[in-house]
């Protein structure tokens, strides 16, 4: 299969195991030229330990990668000048200015002319073409990461947590930065914990959950196909109106706003629950009934109990 | 990364981001260019004096008349002492420890009588004894009172008129005459290329895995035999620069003379290939980059100091001996030596392939263990 494959990435059934655990449980995908493909998924979902086995770094239990074609357990070689990677946590040496960093990695692909400018132009780092790396911030750091893996003006980019730790601002810079590869037409293979970002980003989004995929389609899809149900939403006071819902079977929780809100199946559910607090003599001053969006689908996909999961999103946000 | 490929540009790369760093963190400098060059200059200080030493010598002249004050004066004219006289009114042994001394001579009170005595009746039974009030536990008294005892013989000698019946002339098995520096520059060089490579590899190695930047580059076509390799140059390169230094101060303070040959670069490159080696299986063994500093001193000390580097393996007893002929160190040292000072190619070649023996024993099993960065990292 070295042929000139369809597909940038093609993963069939790749397991990997460390000592009965399996971070990486039996999934498959494509990923096509110039598609943006975003992992979603927690902390420990295996998102790593996919992006490492594709960049050739690590060896599958089981399963074949082909990357461009070219199976990843054979063609190390082969494949590693034509994809860019930026690790998870990407570092490097303290003491090497952005502009030494980029002129480092492409010699260590044998680049010729490299076009360190326009590197640092892409990631906005010209202003500090002089600066060592040590004394950059966080996204800074990251933005360098990028224009290193693009050194070798690879095919496929590999961004393992671009974003994480870094404030919304440096975020959102981030995010131009990509958007602009997208645009170009890169094939981007993405993982984030961040919906936001893969709602943004990607054509694609696989949803993964302890190794497995739990749902993949573009953002649109994923929430027509598991937006199964009506989110509602209560302002109220009156303490006696989370027991009510409670009482009659539902799983309230409180959101960031100190508002109830509940997860309902069927349309007829929220008349019989309005009635029942009526009844109860409670009473509330906001209403809202609406269909999730994909970070209530994503947080269903992932973990089932949905509030405390949404409270700790919101405030690592 | 690979094992089998080596790409020289790659290893340029390395080597211009390892020495740009390297001078950009001046401790790093410090530590590796003036600190051996310190330890040469105490050291070299301190046992120069000892070489030509003049020592101070007190003495209390309780006769006080003309022989002993010819006595006191021919101590002084084998100018091997600076002569400084003790009342004699004081208490010897309480002055000598007030006064932190090491050695105090007394002139007994008729010594010019019992010599005169002695003389004439030309009885050589019974000598006059002088006392030497002296600290059993001071460092170099005992060198002090051999050369007062040689001293005194050769006055002794004179005094009496007869000449020496047996004499004896020291043959050097050197060309020349080879001093303590002369021994102890070469140890030194061999220690500092030794600790740096050693300690250098371990700590920039662990840093990088720890951070990940190891990870990065086992994604682009960097080999492991890369890897080593520009480990190795680049410790080569400081360990020259070093060695280069350390022999200018040697030379300009203390003029030693310590020949420079082909077996210098051969040892040096030895050294650090040897222990850059170690290093890179220090740090790939001990994972965390404390246990790797760690081991690396464990490693070390041993070797600094029974290896021979700052006085010579035998004076230890015979099983730190045998212990010391195990330590790759030694062999460095003894090789150097061999090549600095007495010029003997043999021993020098001895030497060099058991360390280049060990060398690429260490080289090859550090290939073998460097894995690509993220599998265990
Ligand atoms: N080298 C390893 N040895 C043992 N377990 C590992 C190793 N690497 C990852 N794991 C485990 O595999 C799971 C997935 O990890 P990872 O791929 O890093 O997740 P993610 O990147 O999605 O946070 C985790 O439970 C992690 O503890
Ligand atoms: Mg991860």
């Amino acid at each position: 299969m070295t042929k000139n494959s369809k597909y940038a990435i093609e993963v069939n059934n790749l397991t990997k195991r460390y000592k009965g655990l399996s971070a990486v449980d039996n999934i498959s995908f494509t990923v096509e030229r110039g598609e943006v493909f975003a992992l979603l998924g927690p902390n420990g979902a295996g998102k790593t330990t996919t992006v490492e086995i594709l960049n050739t770094i690590r060896k599958p239990t089981s399963g074949k990668v082909f990357l461009l074609g070219m199976d990843v357990t054979e063609k190390k070689y082969d494949i590693i000048p034509r994809i860019g990677v930026l690790p998870q946590g990407f570092s490097s040496f303290d003491r090497i200015t952005v502009k030494e960093t980029l002129q480092y990695y492409s010699r260590l692909f044998c680049r010729r002319k490299p076009d360190i400018q326009g590197l640092m132009a892409l990631v906005n780092l010209k202003d500090k073409a002089a600066v060592q790396y040590k004394n950059l911030s966080g996204g800074l750091k990251q933005r360098l990461g990028i224009a290193v893996a693009l050194v070798n003006d690879p095919e496929i980019v590999f961004l393992d947590e671009p974003t994480t730790g870094l404030d919304p601002l440096a975020r959102r810079a981030m995010w131009e930065v990509l958007l602009d590869l997208k645009k170009k037409g890169k094939t981007l293979f993405l993982t984030t914990h961040y919906m936001e970002e893969a709602e943004l980003l990607a054509d694609t989004v696989a949803i993964v959950k302890k190794g497995k995929i739990s749902a993949m389609g573009s953002p649109g899809e994923l929430i027509e196909n598991n937006a199964d149900y009506l989110v509602v939403m209560l302002k109220s006071v009156d303490e006696t109106v989370f027991d009510i819902v409670k009482k009659m079977g539902f799983a309230p929780g409180y959101d960031s706003h100190g508002d109830i809100k509940v997860r309902l199946t069927h349309a007829d559910d929220v008349r019989r629950m309005l009635n029942a607090v009526r009844e109860g003599g409670a009473s509330f001053t906001g209403l809202n009934v609406r269909k999730p969006n994909l970070e209530e689908v994503f947080l269903k996909l992932t973990d089932d109990s949905l509030m405390e999961k949404s409270a700790g999103i919101e405030a690592a946000q | 990364m690979n094992l089998h490929i080596i790409h020289a540009n790659i290893i340029r790369a390395n080597i211009i981001v390892s020495i740009k760093s390297f001078y950009r963190e001046k401790t790093v400098v410090f530590f590796r260019i003036a600190f051996p060059v310190i330890l040469i200059l105490v050291f070299g200080t301190i046992f120069m004096e000892r070489d030509n030493e003049i020592f101070a010598l007190r003495i209390q002249d309780l006769d006080q008349t003309t022989s002993s004050e010819q006595l006191v004066a021919a101590i002084g004219l084998s100018r091997r002492f600076n002569i400084t006289q003790v009342s004699p009114e004081a208490d010897a042994k309480q002055y000598a420890r007030d006064n932190k001394l090491n050695l105090i001579v007394i002139i007994p009170k008729n010594f010019e009588m019992s010599l005169i005595e002695k003389m004439t009746a030309d009885n050589f039974e019974t000598p006059v004894t002088l006392t030497k009030i002296y600290d059993p536990g001071s460092f170099g008294v005992t060198t002090k009172i051999g050369v007062l005892d040689m001293v005194l013989a050769k006055i002794n000698q004179e005094m009496s008129g007869k000449p020496p019946l047996i004499a004896s002339e020291p043959v050097s098995i050197l060309k020349k005459k080879y001093r303590f520096i002369e021994f102890f520059v070469p140890g030194i060089i061999a220690m500092a290329v030794m600790t740096a490579s050693l300690f250098g590899t371990v700590n920039v190695n662990a840093e990088l895995l720890q951070k990940g930047v190891i990870r990065k580059l086992s994604t682009t076509p960097i080999t492991r035999i890369d890897w080593i390799l520009s480990n190795i140059l680049y410790q080569f390169i400081l360990a020259v620069v070093s060695t280069a230094v350390m022999l200018l101060v040697s030379y300009a303070v203390f003029k030693v003379s310590l020949e420079i040959n082909a077996w210098l670069v051969v040892f040096v490159a030895l050294d650090v290939f040897a222990f850059v080696g170690l290093g890179m299986i220090l740090t790939r063994v001990a994972r965390e980059a404390e246990s790797a500093s760690a081991a690396a001193d464990a490693l070390m000390f041993p070797m600094m100091f029974l290896s021979g580097t700052f006085f010579p393996v035998e004076m230890m007893p015979e099983f730190l001996q045998a212990f010391a002929r195990i330590l790759p160190l030694y062999y460095v040292n003894e090789g150097l030596r061999a090549a600095m000072i007495a010029v003997d190619h043999t021993a020098a070649l001895k030497s060099a392939l058991i360390i280049g023996a060990f060398a690429a024993v260490v080289f090859v099993f550090g290939i073998m263990i460097t894995k690509s960065g993220g599998e265990t990292a």
